[in-house]
């Protein structure tokens, strides 16, 4: 459950990264950036509840270690 | 009463099944004197103190830690009669014993290591950024253990966390943590990283940490790795030997994931760096056009400014060929034949007159 999770997380990270790194490029205009900036927000924000809601999966293997097996 | 009669063999026989049923294991501390490796394989040496001397028996790949002859031992072994009649101890494990002597042996295994290559940072593998799978190696019921996982649950979350629950010293500790490390190494879903753990503790507590046997197998892992022994102060070989060290367990966590509340803030930045970037174009383009325009108006000024003055100058002109002011001058406009005897009109600035030709002579 939470790999596909964290990888959204990876991956909104980058598009973020993406969309930011457009706001210094050639490409900028201002018609597009009011767009670009809604998406940006929207993606930071599903970014912080994506982190708040992800949980560790911890597991002790069975095996046990104590002597050869 | 009859005596009991025994043959050589027989009485060695029993005798080594009283002895081992009386010490099946037993410590015994004491100095290493005449410390010698035959053949590669076996090791022989005496252990003393200042009241006795007892010969040691063991096989080279059971000797773990360097020792030599001075230095002050624990040996875990089974008292042994031997077929010759000599009494010696069959030694199962032998560690330093105090301060003195687990440093020494330190020093000898750090440079035997060293001239291996073992520690050199061309070896290191860096982390994943942020890895989904960790193995990670210490006792469950360790402090450290616990520090661990809350603070790597505090900065991260979305991770599968599988852990190898071996004991983190004593003598059996570092032949549990090569098994576990070998579990992890031969998984069909290799962890991205493998993570040994254990806190702080006092040198003998963390002596299995310098272990040559863990030691090697550290460095032989698939997988890179991250130990986080002990306090900062501490510095096992395992921890020179891993691909990334870490100063305790609570750091430890810190160096494998990163830190959500760090995200989370870093986001919100970028969001915030976007506005200025947005407001600063917003503000050069209104300057561009105030200056376009600016530009414009000093156009249009400039152009009716010479418009103007074309206009002044051809009015000066049209106003020099107006009649009138030659008229006004003094002279005088002729219409009418100019032969005798024609009427003409003579027409001064102020009158017309009709006169009649009484003369003509061209010029």
């Amino acid at each position: 459950m939470s790999q596909s999770k964290d990888t959204t997380i990876q991956e909104k990270i980058t598009e973020l990264d993406g969309l930011v790194a457009w706001f210094d490029s050639d490409e900028f205009t201002l018609e597009l950036a009011l767009e670009k900036f809604k998406t940006a927000e929207s993606l930071a924000l599903g970014i912080e509840k994506d982190l708040a809601a992800l949980k560790n999966d911890i597991q002790v293997v069975k095996q046990k270690f104590d002597s050869e097996s | 009463m009859e005596k009991t009669r025994f043959s050589v063999s027989d009485f060695i026989a029993i005798t080594n099944q009283t002895l081992e049923y009386a010490y099946p294991s037993l410590e015994i501390e004491g100095e290493v004197a005449s410390f010698k490796i035959n053949q590669d394989k076996y090791v022989f040496f005496d252990i003393k103190d200042a009241g006795g001397s007892l010969g040691c028996f063991m096989t080279v790949w059971q000797l773990r830690v360097p020792i030599e002859d001075g230095m002050k031992v624990i040996v875990t072994a089974t008292p042994k009669l031997t077929q010759w009649g000599k009494f010696s101890l069959t030694v199962k494990s032998v560690r330093p014993s105090g301060e003195g002597a687990l440093k020494k042996s330190f020093e000898i295994l750090k440079a035997k290591l060293d001239s291996e290559g073992l520690f050199a940072l061309d070896r290191k593998r860096s982390l994943p950024p942020v890895p989904k799978h960790i193995g990670v190696i210490s006792s469950t019921q360790a402090a450290g253990y616990a520090d661990f996982i809350k603070i790597i649950g505090d900065r991260w979350g979305g991770v599968k966390i599988d852990v190898a629950h071996v004991q983190v010293q004593g003598a059996d500790s570092p032949d549990q943590i090569i098994r576990a490390l070998q579990y992890f190494n031969t998984r069909e879903e290799l962890p991205e990283v493998v993570v040994i753990i254990r806190g702080g503790g006092s040198a003998d507590d963390l002596a299995g940490f310098n272990d040559e046997q863990l030691v090697r197998t550290i460095a032989a892992s698939r997988i890179p790795t991250l130990v986080g022994v002990g306090h900062e102060t501490d510095e096992s070989l395992s921890d020179l030997v891993a691909d990334v060290s870490a100063a305790t367990p609570s750091n430890a966590a810190q160096l494998i994931v990163p830190d959500k509340a760090e995200v989370v803030r870093s986001v919100r930045y970028k969001i915030q760096s976007v506005l200025p970037r947005v407001l600063q174009v917003i503000s050069d383009q209104r300057s561009l056009v105030r200056e376009s325009l600016e530009r414009a108006l000093r156009a249009v000024e400039t152009q009716h400014e010479r418009t103007e003055d074309q206009f002044y100058r051809l009015r000066r002109v049209l106003e020099q060929l107006d009649p009138n002011v030659l008229l006004k001058r003094g002279y005088a406009l002729l219409r009418g034949e100019t032969k005798v005897g024609s009427s003409v009109e003579i027409e001064t600035y102020t009158a017309i007159i009709k006169a009649k030709v009484e003369q003509y002579e061209p010029k």
